[in-house]
């Protein structure tokens, strides 16, 4: 186990394990991500890096062990109350809503904000002014649009979120993800069909989100940009932790060289 | 209202035309959250039967039997909506479908309100059409209100990719919750105003193929807004009184016009043609709904089509 971080623990995994028939997609797991790092998660195809988001945002139940997030146990929560309480997510296989504008889509992430309960939003949707907008949409837009010139989509506010270039939908995706006001947010594969250009850009970006105060878990295969921008790296193999450290030492691990021997990854 | 207006024929078409209105809603609300619902007809036989239990048996006055038909309608809706949250697709439309077959074995076995006989002498309300107009009126307000709130937003949000509106904060349980019995409860409405016009309905009143119709209403007017219900069913309503009217003007044609080779062979076509009664009624319904799918699967209205012609959209264009 690595010390506990100076700054304190943002999310503590203890002995999480998930199993899927007789196959461990997780295999007693510990780990702790300091507030404030941005804390990469690597590892070879099929090392449970997915299985891993997957059941700190509720998706998935875990088998056994203990999801702490900021020291309190998240285990039973469904995934709407965990974003509520501050872990949000971006998907591999991007999930945006296809027939609503780029603006709704980030209005969307900044609606559990504006209204924690059904019905504060339902008396809200009826009683709201003939004319005008309520206050809270109000609220919710400026929000949207502020969050949408972070990641420099303002312009392109009124398009579907569908005709957006993959690129772009990437970064709705953190956009909408932010809306929800999280203290941890969980990045499944950022770069994943950006071009070189746009990995580098994602740099700054995810440097960016971090320093708004946002603890980032990235899983990530672009190792260029693992490396770059990561405070610390986790290395999972067939569910198992086999390295932890700063990228520095993740480089130099031979456990760590052993695992993506044979694949044509420069670390 | 409009009781000078209106001749009988006339006001039971629109009262029947309304109510259907008002059934196109109550499977608009469950819709929205991406809940296909078959079984809008057995919610309908809910209210219908619960509200003429009111009136028939204790003699309590229609509007208090109305509210209560909606009520019930919403209570049962909840309840099925419950193990409704956990399935999609085909297996939610079975579910409701045999929700929908349960309420007509219950009441075709329920000796109290008539069983195989039907329930009969409801006590018949000469005000229904007024209260159509204006349950249809707040309905509209109501989700023309929906689709300009946050909660709408996030109701379509749950239709396009559930999964990612719960990863956003979006409770989708609750939501697809108070949708489904938002629905039934308007169905339960629906069906108390259909009794108290009717004043007799049996087992087979609410059947399978009136969840059918209650769903092409939708299909056809288009689910993506909240005027698609209304255009679907008016439309729907509408065109079989266009035809018939078409024949009555046939009808008026000299004779002299059709009594020869081929004139008389095609207006025997089209007098045939023009009588929309019963089977020909479902045979267009399903020609009309394999034409929607092709050429407009979004129904007649869309919201995208209906911004294009919101008069902001079309000053900025034109400035």
């Amino acid at each position: 186990m690595p010390d506990a971080p100076a700054n304190g623990v943002c999310l503590a995994i203890e002995g999480l394990t998930k199993r899927f028939g007789g196959f461990y997609a997780l295999n007693d797991l510990h780990m702790q991500v300091a507030t404030g790092h941005i804390h990469a998660l690597i590892g070879p195809n099929g090392a449970g890096k997915t299985t891993f988001f997957n059941l700190v945002t509720g998706v998935l139940p875990a088998d056994t062990g203990r999801i702490l997030f900021e020291g309190k146990l998240v285990d039973d929560a469904r995934p709407s109350k965990r974003t509520l309480r501050g872990i949000a997510r971006t998907f591999q296989n991007i999930r945006l809503f296809p027939h609503l504008s780029v603006l709704e889509t980030v209005m969307i992430g900044a609606h559990c904000r504006a209204f924690p309960s059904v019905v504060a939003a339902l008396g809200k949707a009826v009683l709201q002014p003939p004319f005008g907008e309520a206050g809270e949409e109000r609220t919710m837009r400026d929000r949207a649009i502020e969050l949408l010139a972070f990641f420099g989509l303002a312009e392109r506010q009124d398009a579907k979120a569908s005709d957006l270039p993959y690129g772009d939908q990437r970064k709705l995706e953190m956009a909408r993800a932010l809306a929800t006001e999280p203290r941890l947010l969980l990045l499944d594969e950022p770069a994943a069909g950006m071009n070189p250009h746009e990995t580098l850009e994602l740099d700054e970006t995810i440097k960016k989100i971090r320093d708004r105060g946002v603890t980032v878990v990235l899983v990530e295969h672009d190792m260029r940009l693992v490396m770059e921008i990561s405070d610390r790296i986790t290395v999972l193999n067939f569910g198992t932790r086999i390295a932890d450290g700063v990228p520095g030492e993740i480089q130099s691990n031979p456990a760590v060289i052993e695992a993506y021997l044979g694949e044509d990854v420069k670390l | 209202m409009f009781e000078g207006l209106l001749d009988g024929y006339t006001r039971s078409l629109l009262i029947f035309a309304g109510i259907n209105v008002i059934a196109a809603y109550s499977f608009y609300a469950p819709f929205k959250t991406g809940q296909v619902s078959l079984g809008q007809a057995g919610f309908m036989a809910v209210g219908a039967y619960a509200s003429a239990i009111l009136t028939q048996k204790f003699g309590i006055p229609f509007a208090a039997a109305l509210i209560f038909g909606g009520v019930v309608g919403g209570i049962v809706g909840v309840a099925v909506g419950f193990p409704a949250l956990r399935i999609k697709g085909i297996y939610l439309l079975l579910l409701t479908l045999g929700f929908a077959e349960i309420i007509s074995v219950i009441v075709l076995s329920w000796d109290y309100v008539g069983g195989a006989q039907g329930f009969r002498k409801i006590p018949f309300n000469r005000y229904t059409l007024d209260y159509v107009i204006a349950i249809i009126a707040v309905l509209l307000v109501l989700f023309a209100r929906l689709e300009r709130s946050s909660l709408g937003r996030a109701m379509d949000s749950i239709h396009q990719d559930e999964t990612a509106a719960e990863a956003m904060g979006i409770d989708v349980v609750r939501i697809k919750l108070l949708a489904f019995g938002l629905g039934a409860m308007i169905a339960g409405l629906a069906g108390a105003l259909y009794a108290h016009h009717a004043t007799f309905m049996d087992s087979t009143t609410f059947n399978v193929m009136m969840g059918v119709e209650i769903l092409m209403f939708v299909v056809v007017g288009g689910g993506s807004t909240f005027l698609g219900p209304l255009v679907g069913a008016a439309v729907l309503n509408i065109i079989p009184e266009i035809l018939r009217a078409l024949r009555d003007w046939l009808e008026l044609l000299p004779v002299a016009w059709t009594n020869f080779y081929p004139m008389n062979r095609v207006y025997d076509f089209l007098h045939d043609f023009l009588d929309f009664e019963n089977a020909k009624r479902l045979i267009a319904y399903g020609v009309i709904l394999i034409i929607m799918m092709i050429v407009r699967p979004d129904g007649l209205l869309t919201r995208d089509g209906l911004r294009r012609l919101s008069p902001a959209r079309w000053k900025l264009k034109h400035a």
